[in-house]
């Protein structure tokens, strides 16, 4: 009997025994209620399981479809990741816990300098090691050796990145952990970045010209030779700059000026021992370490060498270039125990050796900074006579030679003193053109010299003199319009005097400046004519409306035959121009006669009246009438 | 230890087949209709004044091989060198159920406690949280077994009596077992096939399940129910709910139905649901729930070798069970005993959740859906 048979067997049984009675009869009713529902017990059952099997079926199924949607974005997905790992710029292996590669891109491969497929998934990272030192990676190590390394300091964590070269090619090895077991291995080839770091670092040690070191590797060489020097190893430091360098630049342009530089360098170091050390601290200023241990350590034969070759005249792109230089030299450890000392004491001496006449040389002495004290100490009071108006003019006259009525006055500047004297230009306008505060005081000068002519009687002039540093600024004819503007007086009555050294500069920036002026409506005098070297070429290059001769001429016009005939010549070409001539510095009548004699038009001088305040102006016009009756016919 | 196998009915009133009154513990199962007026109680205590009274309502109670739905069944119990001891609680809320666990093991702890027996409301009290308390306080040592009173497919009560206390809702009963001469052999098994695909619990408050993968729970039941549906909650009991904890597989529990709330399309079981642990249905068959029930006969008998004497086999097996095995539900009676000896006594009742130990942690477990055999024996 089967095993079903036995229950269904046993089930009845009970069903019967259920049904049966004390008596020992059977309630038939009971028996068939217990077995009909037995019966759909079991179809119940049945239903419920058929529904279940249905519905399970149902949803593996959409679970099925899920799962192929799911395989289906893992195999999109795994091309995009493939597609990335051949796109990327590093190398990549991604290694199991038994270094075994994962897998590998094709650029780390390249990197390491082997053919195609030397390296798939299986290949252990000491396999790798082997097939890519074969070609290169690690030179002068053994594979074995090379495995250890990457491992000790990669695979085991201790250091982050590791470099390696591969042939010429400079790599940077690293690894990240995965999570579980494994690690990422990532190659670079940094080749480039490390050149480029070597570029940037000599770059920022070198000047780009002329390769030579710059100002702040220059200073660390002097410490470095200071550090000797305390150990009775001195040197020599020499400063020097270029004369004349800045109108190269002016009137042949910057790469001319630049080629000038190269050859410099080059002619220095030519020049030099191998012990000693040029740079270039910027423009055209260069320094030299003069290492002072090998005998016969003699500076001054070397300053000397120096001025001689870098005198030489040039050749450079047809232009023949004559430059001077000037140096001054500082010894250690005397004259200071740091290296900006040092260098200051070099400049002072470079600077008095320029004082004292451009191809010089000059050692340091104690004074020089004495003087650079005092300079420094004009320079604040400079300052402070601007912010407390110390400044005055005085005015002296210009007069008609033929009718000796006066046609106008030179305002001079004169800077007025705690005790009262007043200080004449000389004294402190180069400074004052130096630090560039010339500009606020000729603007002052201008302001006030307008302000004063308009008190003036008729069509009266005041001439003012302008420093070439103050033309030379962009905002002078703003300057001058403002003056005008703010004064109130008439253009024309304005006589700006400019000197030959304007004209030194570039010459179509500076005619194009003396047309914008001329356009205001001002006129424009040639101040001390005949001192320069090629003033008649000036005289073709802009139509000055008058030409100022120098009193060196006047002083000589009575005694010199010569400078009778300079006058004549330059109040003839005044004439054919059509310019006016003013002769300076006139003391005598004989002076005066002579002047008449050659046509001059205009003079002044302490003949007719010293600089005079503005308050006596008034009195001295009024008196000019009397002082001068030749002059009424 | 003596046994006496007892019978209640209201109209035949108590009948045993002992014939002395002298027990120590009488324990005692019948329907919810016959205990709520409380005669049978009433009538156990008088027929054995000294003994510790304690019993529940069922979904079916058997004393022997047959399952009885009317009336009660009962054994008394006298002991040879073992002490007992009642600890009960009243008016359990089931947010209190931990607490509640934790002050019965507090007053029942003592050196020599060799086991606990534990009878509880069904509806409210969540009996993982009353079997954690009382292991908590108790520690693993001490082997916790017991049921969740029932109400047959009705959901509506669920009563325990205890000593001088009535049967009543919303009660926990705990007896102690003292001395070194008592045995506590312990068995729980389903046979339940898991079926269907895996599910993850995505929504749920305690043993409230709101969500799995997402979609409402109550949906998913309503669909493999089809036209039993209309029996919810008890039909659930068909579908039994296999959950674990994914980052600890192997340790499952089965959980159970206590009811639905067609509204919030929720269903409540009789554990804590936590979210995040997988779950899978199940589906039985009768050979395989009666596999199971020898089963759990097998290692309550492994675990109390050695004593001897008949002793008491107490069974605790799921209403669920019963619901789908009909009138085959005596076979799976029939093989407990078939793995005990010839006329061991058997007592048991149809519950709406078992406590027995887990096997591999000894920590106290509410079951669902199981056979759950404790052996009670005093050892020579």
């Amino acid at each position: 009997m089967g095993d079903v048979e036995a229950k269904m067997e046993r089930l009845f049984a009970r069903q019967l025994a259920r049904a049966t009675g004390p008596d020992g009869g059977v309630d038939i009713r009971a028996l068939a209620r217990m077995v009909r529902s037995s019966y759909e017990e079991a179809e119940r059952d049945r239903l419920r399981t058929d529904r279940a099997m249905d519905l399970m079926a149902e949803e593996l199924e959409g679970a099925n479809v899920e799962l192929e949607r799911l395989l289906q974005d893992i195999s999109v997905q795994n091309l995009r990741f493939e597609a990335a790992l051949g796109n990327m710029p590093h190398g990549l292996a991604m290694l199991d816990a038994a270094e075994r590669v994962l897998v590998v891109n094709a650029r780390l491969g390249e990197m390491l300098g082997l053919p195609d497929g030397a390296v798939v998934p299986g290949t252990t990272l000491a396999e790798m090691v082997a097939a890519a030192c074969a070609h290169g990676f690690c030179p002068g190590q053994e594979a074995e050796e090379a495995t250890r390394d990457i491992r000790r300091s990669l695979l085991s964590g201790s250091a982050a990145e590791i470099e390696r070269m591969a042939g010429r090619r400079m790599l940077l090895l690293s690894s990240r952990r995965m999570e579980g077991s494994g690690c990422v291995l990532l190659v670079q080839d940094i080749t480039e970045r490390r050149a480029q770091e070597a570029r940037i670092a000599h770059l920022a040690q070198h000047d780009v010209l002329t390769g030579l070191p710059n100002r702040a590797s220059f200073l660390a060489r002097i410490d470095q030779a200071l550090a000797r020097a305390q150990r009775g190893e001195g040197f020599a430091l020499l400063c020097l700059d270029l004369d004349r360098f800045k109108q190269v630049n002016d009137t042949l342009g910057h790469p001319i000026g630049d080629l000038l530089l190269t050859e410099v360098t080059a002619r220095l170091r030519a020049t030099l021992r191998e012990t000693d050390m040029v740079a270039r601290l910027g423009g055209d200023e260069f320094a030299i370490i003069q290492d002072l241990r090998r005998q016969p350590p003699d500076t001054v034969a070397l300053a000397r060498r120096i001025v001689e070759v870098v005198s030489a005249p040039y050749l450079i792109n047809g232009h023949r270039i004559v430059v001077g230089t000037s140096i001054g030299i500082a010894l250690a450890p005397a004259d200071g125990a740091a290296a900006d000392t040092l260098l200051k004491a070099a400049d002072l001496a470079l600077y008095r050796a320029k004082a004292d006449g451009r191809g010089a040389w000059r050692f340091f002495e104690p004074a020089m900074d004495a003087r650079m004290q005092e300079r420094r100490a004009t320079e604040i009071a400079l300052r402070d006579a601007l912010e407390h108006r110390n400044f005055t003019l005085l005015y002296q006259p210009l007069l008609d030679v033929g009718t000796l009525r006066v046609s106008g006055f030179e305002a001079l500047l004169r800077w007025r003193q705690p005790d009262g004297t007043l200080s004449l230009p000389a004294t402190f306008i180069p400074l004052a053109e130096e630090t560039g505060l010339i500009v606020q005081i000729g603007d002052w000068v201008l302001r006030e010299a307008c302000r004063a002519a308009l008190a003036w009687p008729g069509q009266m002039s005041v001439a003012v003199n302008v420093s070439s540093v103050q033309f030379r600024q962009p905002r002078f004819v703003d300057q001058v319009r403002d003056a005008l503007a703010e004064s109130g007086l008439a253009p024309s009555r304005l006589e700006l005097e400019v000197t030959e050294t304007i004209m030194l500069q570039d010459s179509a920036v500076v005619v194009a400046q003396l047309n914008r002026l001329r356009a205001l409506g001002v006129r424009i005098a040639m101040d001390d004519f005949g001192t320069g070297y090629s003033s008649l070429s000036y005289l073709r290059s802009f139509p000055f409306d008058t030409i100022k001769i120098d009193r060196s001429f006047v002083r000589d016009l009575d005694a010199r035959g010569d400078a009778r005939a300079i006058v004549g010549a330059i109040v003839g070409l005044g004439q054919s121009l059509g310019m006016r001539t003013t002769a300076e510095g006139v003391e005598t009548e004989a002076e005066l006669a002579g002047l008449r004699r050659v046509g001059c038009t205009d003079a002044q001088g302490f003949l007719f009246s010293h600089p005079i305040p503005p308050e006596d102006v008034p009195d001295f016009l009024a008196s000019t009438a009397s002082a001068f009756p030749a002059a009424a016919e | 230890m003596r046994v006496a196998k007892l019978s209640w009915s209201p109209q035949a009133g108590l009948s045993s087949t002992g014939d002395e009154p002298q027990a120590d513990l009488v324990l005692y199962f019948g329907a919810r209709p016959v205990l709520a007026e409380g005669g049978c109680h009433q009538a156990l205590r008088e027929a054995f004044p000294g003994a510790v009274v304690v019993g529940c309502s069922t979904g079916g109670q058997s004393l022997g091989l047959e399952v009885e739905e009317d009336g009660a069944v009962g054994a008394a119990l006298r002991f040879a060198g073992t002490r007992v001891r009642l600890a009960t609680e009243n008016a359990i809320e089931r947010g209190a159920s931990h607490a509640c666990g934790r002050r019965l093991g507090a007053a029942l702890a003592a050196p020599d406690l060799a086991g606990v027996l534990v009878l509880s409301d069904g509806l409210h009290v969540n009996g993982s949280a009353l079997a954690a308390g009382i292991t908590e306080r108790l520690g693993p040592g001490v082997p916790v077994s017991g049921g969740l009173a029932g109400d047959g497919a009705a959901f509506a009560a669920t009563l325990v009596g205890a000593g001088e206390a009535a049967p009543a809702e919303r009660r926990v009963a705990a007896i102690g077992f003292y001395g070194p001469s008592v045995r506590f052999g312990h068995g729980s098994a389903g046979g339940w096939r898991r079926f269907g695909p895996e599910r993850r619990i995505t929504q749920a408050d305690g043993p409230v399940l709101h969500e799995l993968d997402g979609a409402p729970a109550l949906d998913l039941y309503e669909r493999y129910l089809g036209d039993e549906a209309q029996g919810l909650p008890g039909s659930a009991l068909l579908f039994p709910l296999r959950i674990w904890n994914p980052a600890r597989p192997g340790h499952e529990l089965v959980r159970t139905v206590l009811g639905v709330d067609k509204a919030a399309r929720s269903m409540t079981f009789a554990g804590d649901m936590p979210a995040g642990w997988r779950a899978q249905l199940m589906r039985g068959g009768v050979d395989g729930l009666v596999s199971g029930a020898a089963e759990a006969a097998r290692a309550a008998a492994q675990r109390c070798e050695g004593a001897a004497g008949d002793g008491l086999a107490l069974l605790v097996s799921c209403i669920g069970r019963r619901l789908l095995m009909g009138q085959r539900t005596a076979e799976e009676i029939e093989a407990v005993a078939a793995q005990f000896p010839p006329g061991q006594p058997i007592l048991g009742f149809y519950s709406y959740g078992e406590l027995s130990p887990l096997a591999a942690s000894g920590h106290c477990e509410l079951h669902n859906q199981t056979m759950t055999v404790t052996l009670l024996r005093e050892a020579a």
